[in-house]
């Protein structure tokens, strides 16, 4: 069952998020794919992706099994969001050709900070009128 | 020292010991969490409830951390969380049920939770490795509790009637988060110290005492109950006379007893886990 629309309609749309920066399109092979697919994956509760959040620590793939493996941290043990960004993960890398599985290992070192945010992800948050 | 990467690197008879001591630290973090969110609708101010259902919220998180690792000990996570009756939790006595007054409250927020986060504070530093990229997160998120405790200390000391109330609290609990770390001997404790995991019980307790002692000694609770002083360089230190009537080391509390109903039923979500497909 989809309900996006059904939240679109009811909570608006959300901004759009910018594409993916220019390091991530050098990165090569499916796993590059994987990296810059990341980067559509919005933060549930901010005007970010979880890429340029910095929870993704790592993000390879196999090519022959399609199995993705990565590792995600999150800006809080309690974080109440965990379910839905792991979902929202699975549900975006599934549409990419050549990945067949994920498996996502959480890790909680070092400890996310707001340093972990890039700085363009910064700048996005400023223009919210939030500093980090 | 011999570093340890996973169980399955540790003798058996330790790395039960071990996961035991994970058991104990979890299921305290999971009632402490309930034992916060009692107070998120109640407590003094409308600051000090969302406070209460912040650091409720970290210490669900940090329990879920801990009980996660439990599987790679041979526990079978689905039924630590769902299917055990409440003698067979590990937490402490101070937890079973809900703090009666907001005294109450700030006393567990200073005595017991501090005493969990130095245990985790000494695992962290040990010779089990997972545990030290576990435990960082828990402890960057404890100190903000500490700073609350201690905020609260010193506001209740300063207010008509709070000072009686809150040694009140923290005498009643006192000696329940003193012997946590157990006795000299501790058929848990000695042997996980004997590969470096932990340290002897007396220096945790040390580290504990050097973090309320403070507290406590403006209280007037330490120094009265016989049990801490401060040494000639001001440093807290233990006393070898503690009270040890009903305490069990296997379950790290006094013998009898367990959760209380309510509390029961809240942590293994009793009431609407049927409606969770995958529960």
């Amino acid at each position: 069952m989809n309900l996006d629309p059904l939240l679109a309609e009811t909570l608006g749309e959300r901004p759009p998020l910018p594409p993916p920066p220019e390091e991530a399109e050098s990165r090569p092979g499916l796993a590059g794919r994987a990296w810059r697919a990341l980067y559509e994956v919005a933060d549930p509760e901010l005007p970010l992706s979880i890429a340029d959040l910095g929870l993704v620590r790592e993000v390879t793939v196999n090519e022959h099994t399609g199995l993705a493996f990565l590792q995600l941290t999150f800006t809080a043990t309690a974080c109440p969001c965990m379910d839905f960004i792991e979902w929202d993960i699975r549900k975006r890398l599934l549409q990419e050709d050549g990945i067949e599985q994920i498996e996502i290992e959480v890790v909680w070192d070092p400890p996310w900070t707001a340093s972990c945010i890039s700085e363009r992800g910064r700048e996005i948050l400023g223009g919210f009128g939030v500093a980090a | 020292m011999t570093r340890f990467r996973s169980p399955s690197d540790l003798p058996p008879g330790d790395r039960t010991r071990l996961g035991h001591l994970l058991l104990a630290l979890a299921d305290n973090k999971r009632l402490l969490g309930i034992r916060y969110s009692d107070w998120i609708l109640g407590a003094p101010s409308v600051e000090a409830g969302i406070a209460c259902s912040a650091m409720s919220q970290d210490e669900w998180g940090h329990g879920r951390i801990v009980y996660s690792m439990l599987k790679d000990f041979d526990h079978d996570p689905r039924q630590l969380e769902f299917l055990r009756e409440a003698d067979g939790y590990l937490n402490s006595e101070v937890v079973d049920s809900e703090a009666p007054t907001w005294p109450d409250l700030i006393a567990l927020n200073l005595l017991w939770d501090t005493a969990l986060s130095v245990q985790f504070d000494v695992l962290a530093e040990g010779s089990y490795e997972p545990l030290h990229h576990k435990s960082r997160k828990l402890l960057q998120e404890e100190r903000y509790h500490f700073d609350h405790a201690v905020g609260w200390s010193e506001r209740l000391m300063t207010g008509s009637g709070g000072e009686a109330a809150l040694a009140g609290a923290c005498g009643a609990i006192w000696n329940s988060c003193i012997r946590w770390f157990g006795e000299s001997d501790d058929p848990l404790i000695s042997p996980l110290a004997d590969l470096g995991l932990v340290p002897r019980p007396r220096v945790t307790r040390a580290r504990w005492l050097a973090r309320v002692g403070p507290v406590a000694g403006l209280l007037g609770l330490a120094v009265e109950s016989g049990e801490v002083e401060s040494d000639e360089e001001g440093q807290w230190v233990g006393a070898p006379e503690l009270h040890w009537e009903g305490w069990s080391a296997s379950r790290r509390r006094r013998q009898d007893g367990g959760p209380d109903e309510d509390s029961l039923a809240r942590v293994r979500g009793d009431r609407n886990r049927v409606l969770v497909a995958d529960a």
